[in-house]
């Protein structure tokens, strides 16, 4: 039998005006189970808790329930209360008379009336209710980092000077992402290369950095503390144990006018090449649709120059299985395509730009190759088309951003300000030209950054005309730009050397794809979701995995790295205990009762369920029956509320209690 | 004037059915044979399994052979002996039961060869077996049926099906009946109906979907549903029971061919059948799905009745 | 605005089950912006849509709940994923059988109430409350639950005999 306590709050008055609490009380103290029941001022503060626990020992309850404010304001008070007077935490309810009752209801006799119902509804609940222990899972303390731009070589190494192992896999031949392709970085205008490659090196240096470059996520498996993950390493075709990154093989390469990715095809590379000279791993990887070698078969110079004997053509993508805890999601952002509608997206493309047809109108990050002093023209600012310094050069902002029509309602918060840098590197190398910008809005929000903004204005002389560029087209070798200053209200016309368009940050491609692998949530233009937007910015919905930089939206360097840290630090969280709580309300399957239909298996939003073998002594498949990962269910119960026998029961919310609540009405 | 309907393809489908059976024990590719066979009443038929070639002879196909066979395959499959494939006779609405216990996890194809029956109608009663089959004795589901010829099975016997005639469509005229009635007049058609039940449970001891170990409305802990033979517990009985059929109903109609109380059982899982296929396009078919139209969804499913 | 209480002739019982992390929760703001509603309806707290089972709502009538409410995350919001996407299949179908036995959908509300909406608890809440005040008790499951299989009336000597034997 059980010896319920019932404790009914006043919350000051916040209860006891609407709701007889005395009443409650005593009414509630007749329904059989109850063993004591009392009123006090507020059961939250220290006197209350202490009456709470002084009345569990000395009444010898069994269970408690709690009538105050909303469980989710107290719950976790009031079970670790009990806890502390030696009952299980999940023996203790709360019944809400203040939210749902007495705040909302006016009268008094009404609202006592209720305020008694929902007591004797948690009064039968909490009778069915049953021990719960804590769950624990083992953690792995290792991590897995994918991506490795700035965000993910900042996560990888602040996990691994904490002394945990890092596994690091980049989809590139070398990591450095974007950041490594910047020439300066605002607000102060530092070099990109200078702060970024010491970091590149660090990660190759570091002991507990695996690095994993060239290869991809093939298959994530378990759940948090616990993950599989295989990892496909694509054939590089050179070993990178025996290279020495001499560069004799990229000096011999007789294919040399292949358009750089890297330099955004401004500059060419050859077919065994390293994406850049400051390459993390210094190791060249063979472009294998470019080789002559493995197109026809010849050649084969590289080999013959190696003198370590590096080279091998016959290298296969390699699978391997890394065990680890948790992961870092760090896969950055790709440039919106402007020139022409992306196959099966939603977005249409900005063809009436010129971009792809006419050789001078570029991208951001492509005036960024040209204005780095390690890029194709050596810092120089040079038309694509023929090499001359532009004189007039027009930058238009929010090109796809904030475009509705076009797709894209989202701000991509960079731009604005790497086109006032933009104004400002172009009016440093050519004194005498004149940048142009035309703009929405500026948006500068951060440290020194309105300040920047006015800098390229009100130093270096950049016009910025409030408006959007209607047309453009080339007219001999200059492109008119057609435009109106709203701010003025004129049409403006200027015949441009050269226009930079801001195309819009969207997530990498194939950021869908590799979501679906780690089964985190992604929105529409497949940026990764956050568990909660304010309070848990850098966790997904799914346990054990977090995100860090422009994957999860647009993002510029200062914030990349803080969320990276954050990212680290949420990791660290993890691997601080050996053993991982969690919160015992998971579904387990009641073996007897099961068939084996595997409806829960099918509605599990979680993939906990698995099936799970029973034999006999001998070793004989007797049947197969659904078995729920502890570690993974996330507590929903939609596999109860789908199993036909309810042979899986979902622990805290179990049939009974439900069905006992529904009685008391 | 009732109408007959021929199935005079029924004798040669019977000798198929034997020689088919014969050549499968012989052979040793199965170890037993699902099927129907004669019993003492003139004209009527029972299920049976065999095991030895002998006995193939026993095997018939005829208007009496109302009963889904895959029933034999789940509840009593522990009566089957193991070792090998089993033989099993089936008309198209019995592959639809046994498709949809594939989907289930409970049946596999490998362990099954099927012999399916092309199916021009059987009677629905079989209290005068030896009736001819009219439109009038036709089982209400064979007037709606759109599976006569089984596909995707092992072997069928080469008979040419007798094009089918055009009858009155029983359930869903009904359907189209009750629903134009307000709630209260049909829930008192409902009530009078339940009111007969007697909870013998003969529907689900017939169903190939009633496979549980432990059915839900046997539980008393807690009790979901009420279990005594009163109205109350009837009508729960049988609304819970149609729910648990939602989307998964292969429409066989054994519940109400069994029912000694002549409930209308089946109409409840046409109904649903109709609803499931108006809202999700879902239909009972020879596909196997991995997932039925309650196992899975679509962001863009109609939520009209949602505020 | 203290309007004056109306005194009604029926007080409707209504019954919520509501997922713990929106609609809960939305009642919850409803408390705390202090907003008014008719205090018939009685909370179920289930983790997720999802876990709520056809049975429940059944049981609830049974039970002389004259209304119920089911409301959950919206769609895209739910804390497990795809839980209320589960529940909306089964309850799109679950209504479609009440009301082919002759339950009255209008006694049967479904609603999508986020965390943010406790002004939209109100008004579900209130207007369910206030449909099925005007409908009048829901007799139908209250009336089977008193009725035995056999009327009562022994209607045969053969029975009154057998009856007085007893």
């Amino acid at each position: 039998m059980s010896r319920i306590g019932v404790f009914v709050c006043h919350c000051g008055e916040n209860i006891s005006r609407t709701v007889d609490v005395e009443r409650v009380a005593a009414q509630v103290g007749k329904l059989p189970g109850v063993a004591f029941a009392t009123d006090y001022k507020y059961m939250c503060s220290d006197p209350g808790q202490n009456l709470l626990k002084k009345a569990i020992i000395e009444q010898k309850l069994s269970h408690v329930v709690v009538a105050a404010c909303s469980p989710r304001m107290h719950e976790r008070t009031f079970r670790k209360a009990v806890e502390s007077a030696g009952i299980n935490p999940f023996l203790c309810e709360m019944a809400n008379i203040r939210e749902h009752c007495s705040w909302v209801h006016e009268n008094r006799e009404e609202a006592t009336v209720k305020a008694i119902e929902i007591v004797g509804m948690m009064v039968e609940r909490v009778k069915k209710n049953r021990v719960l222990p804590t769950i624990t899972v083992p953690v792995t303390k290792r991590s897995l980092v994918i991506g490795g731009g700035i965000a993910g070589i900042q996560a990888a190494l602040d996990i691994a000077d904490c002394g945990h192992e890092v596994v690091l896999v980049e989809r590139e031949p070398s990591i450095g992402g974007h950041m490594a392709q910047l020439s300066e970085t605002f607000p102060t205008l530092d070099c990109s290369q200078c702060i970024m490659t010491p970091k590149m090196v660090d990660v190759a240096n570091h002991p507990k950095i695996k690095l994993y470059s060239y290869s991809e996520i093939e298959l994530v498996e378990g759940y948090i503390g616990n993950f599989q993950v295989t990892i496909r390493k694509k054939a590089r075709s050179v070993d990178e144990d025996k290279c020495t990154g001499c560069g004799l093989c990229m000096e011999k390469c007789p294919i040399k006018k292949i358009p750089s990715k890297f330099d955004c095809n401004l500059g060419m590379r050859t077919a065994i090449y390293v994406p850049f000279p400051q390459a993390v791993p210094n190791t060249p990887v063979i472009d294998r649709e470019n080789c002559t070698k493995f197109k026809t078969g010849k050649c084969g110079l590289c080999q013959k120059v190696c003198g370590p004997g590096a080279v091998d053509y016959e290298q296969e993508d390699r699978l391997i299985v890394e065990p680890v805890g948790a992961i870092v999601v760090a896969t950055g952002f790709d440039l919106y395509t402007i020139n022409e509608k992306p196959k099966g997206s939603m977005i249409k493309g900005y063809g009436e730009f010129g971009h792809g047809k006419i050789p001078d109108v570029i991208d951001g990050m492509t005036f960024e190759r040209l204005a780095s002093a390690s890029g194709p023209t050596g810092g120089k600012i040079l038309r694509p088309s023929d090499g001359k310094e532009p004189k007039q050069i027009v930058f238009i902002q929010c090109i796809g951003s904030r475009a509705r029509e076009k797709g894209i309602s989202y701000c991509s918060k960079v731009c604005c300000m790497y086109t006032a840098k933009h104004t400002m590197l172009y009016h440093h190398k050519v004194h005498d030209g004149q940048a142009y910008v035309f703009f929405m809005d500026a948006r500068t929000p951060g440290k020194s950054y309105d300040e920047f903004w006015r800098r390229s204005i009100e130093e270096e002389e950049a016009v910025y005309i409030r408006g959007m560029v209607s047309r453009l087209y080339q007219k001999g070798d200059k492109i008119v730009v057609m435009g109106s200053d709203i701010a003025v209200g004129v049409q403006v016309e200027i015949e441009a050397d050269m226009v930079v368009l801001a195309t819009a940050i969207q997530p990498q491609k194939g950021a869908d794809t590799l979501a679906q692998k780690l089964g985190i949530s992604y929105d529409k233009y497949n940026f990764y979701s956050e568990a909660h937007a304010k309070l848990r910015p850098v966790e997904c919905a799914t346990a054990g995995i977090y995100l860090a930089g422009a994957c999860q939206g647009p993002k510029d360097i200062p914030d990349t790295v803080s969320q990276a840290s954050a990212a680290a630090a949420k990791v660290m969280t993890l691997f601080a205990k050996d053993q991982l709580e969690r919160e015992p309300i998971v579904a387990r399957v009641r073996e007897a009762g099961c068939v084996g239909c595997f409806y829960c298996k099918k509605v599990c939003p979680y993939g906990a369920v698995e099936e799970k073998e029973i034999r006999d002594r001998q070793g004989n498949l007797i049947r197969v029956v659904a078995y729920v990962n502890p570690g993974v269910c996330g507590g929903c119960g939609t596999c109860q509320a789908t199993c036909p026998s309810k042979s899986v029961e979902l622990d805290g919310y179990t049939d009974e209690q439900i069905v006992a609540m529904i009685e008391a009405l | 004037m009732t109408q007959p309907i021929d199935t005079s393809i029924y004798i040669a489908i019977t000798e198929a059915i034997r020689d088919e059976a014969k050549r499968l024990l012989l052979e040793g590719q199965v170890s037993a044979v699902i099927g129907y066979a004669g019993a003492r009443r003139k004209g009527s038929a029972q299920p049976v399994i065999i095991s030895q070639a002998e006995d193939a002879a026993k095997l018939i196909f005829s208007p009496a052979s109302v009963n889904n066979l895959a029933l034999y395959l789940t509840k009593a499959k522990k009566e089957i002996p193991k070792n090998g494939k089993i033989g099993i006779v089936v008309k198209g609405c019995d592959l639809k039961a046994i498709v949809g216990l594939m989907g289930e996890s409970q049946l596999k194809r490998e362990e099954l060869y099927l012999i399916g029956v092309p199916c021009a109608g059987v009677l629905a009663s079989t209290a005068q077996p030896s009736t001819g089959l009219t439109a009038e004795t036709i089982a209400p589901k064979c007037t709606e049926c759109n599976a006569h010829l089984p596909a995707g099975c092992d072997y069928v016997p080469n008979v040419q099906l007798p094009a089918p005639l055009q009858l009155e469509e029983k359930y869903i005229a009904e359907i189209t009946r009750l629903e134009a009635l307000t709630p209260v007049e049909r829930w008192a058609y409902w009530k009078e109906q339940f009111a007969k039940c007697i909870k013998c449970y003969a529907c689900r001891q017939v169903c190939p979907f009633c496979f549980c170990e432990q059915c839900l409305c046997d539980r008393n802990k807690p009790q979901m549903v009420e279990s005594t033979p009163r109205p109350a517990g009837n009508t729960a009985w049988h609304i819970v029971r149609a729910m648990h059929l939602a989307g998964r109903c292969a429409g066989c109609a054994e519940c109400e061919r069994v029912c000694p109380m002549d409930i209308p059982l089946n109409l409840l899982n046409r109904k649903m059948a109709k609803e499931l296929k108006e809202l999700y396009a879902y239909e009972a078919g020879f596909e196997v799905n991995d997932k039925g139209p309650l196992s899975t969804f679509d962001e863009k499913d109609d939520q009209s009745f949602i505020k | 605005m203290h309007s004056e209480k109306q005194k009604h002739s029926f007080e409707p019982k209504i019954i919520a089950f509501v997922c713990t992390w929106c609609t809960y929760a939305g009642a919850d703001l409803a408390g705390t912006s202090r907003m008014q509603y008719p205090s018939n309806v009685r909370v179920l707290k289930f983790p997720c849509t999802g876990r709520i089972d056809p049975v429940f709502i059944l049981k609830a009538f049974q039970q002389g709940a004259d209304g119920v409410l089911v409301s959950g995350c919206h769609p895209g919001d739910c804390h497990y994923i795809a839980g209320n996407f589960h529940a909306r299949r089964r309850f799109a179908a679950f209504r479609k059988l009440l009301e082919f036995v002759g339950v009255d959908l209008n006694r049967l509300q479904f609603s999508w109430v986020s965390a943010a909406e406790g002004g939209k608890w109100v008004e579900v809440v209130t207007d369910l409350t206030e449909k099925v005040r005007a409908m009048g008790p829901m007799a139908e499951f209250k009336q089977l639950a008193l009725e035995e299989q056999w009327s009562g009336t022994i209607g045969t000597p053969e029975l009154k005999e057998a009856y007085n034997a007893i």
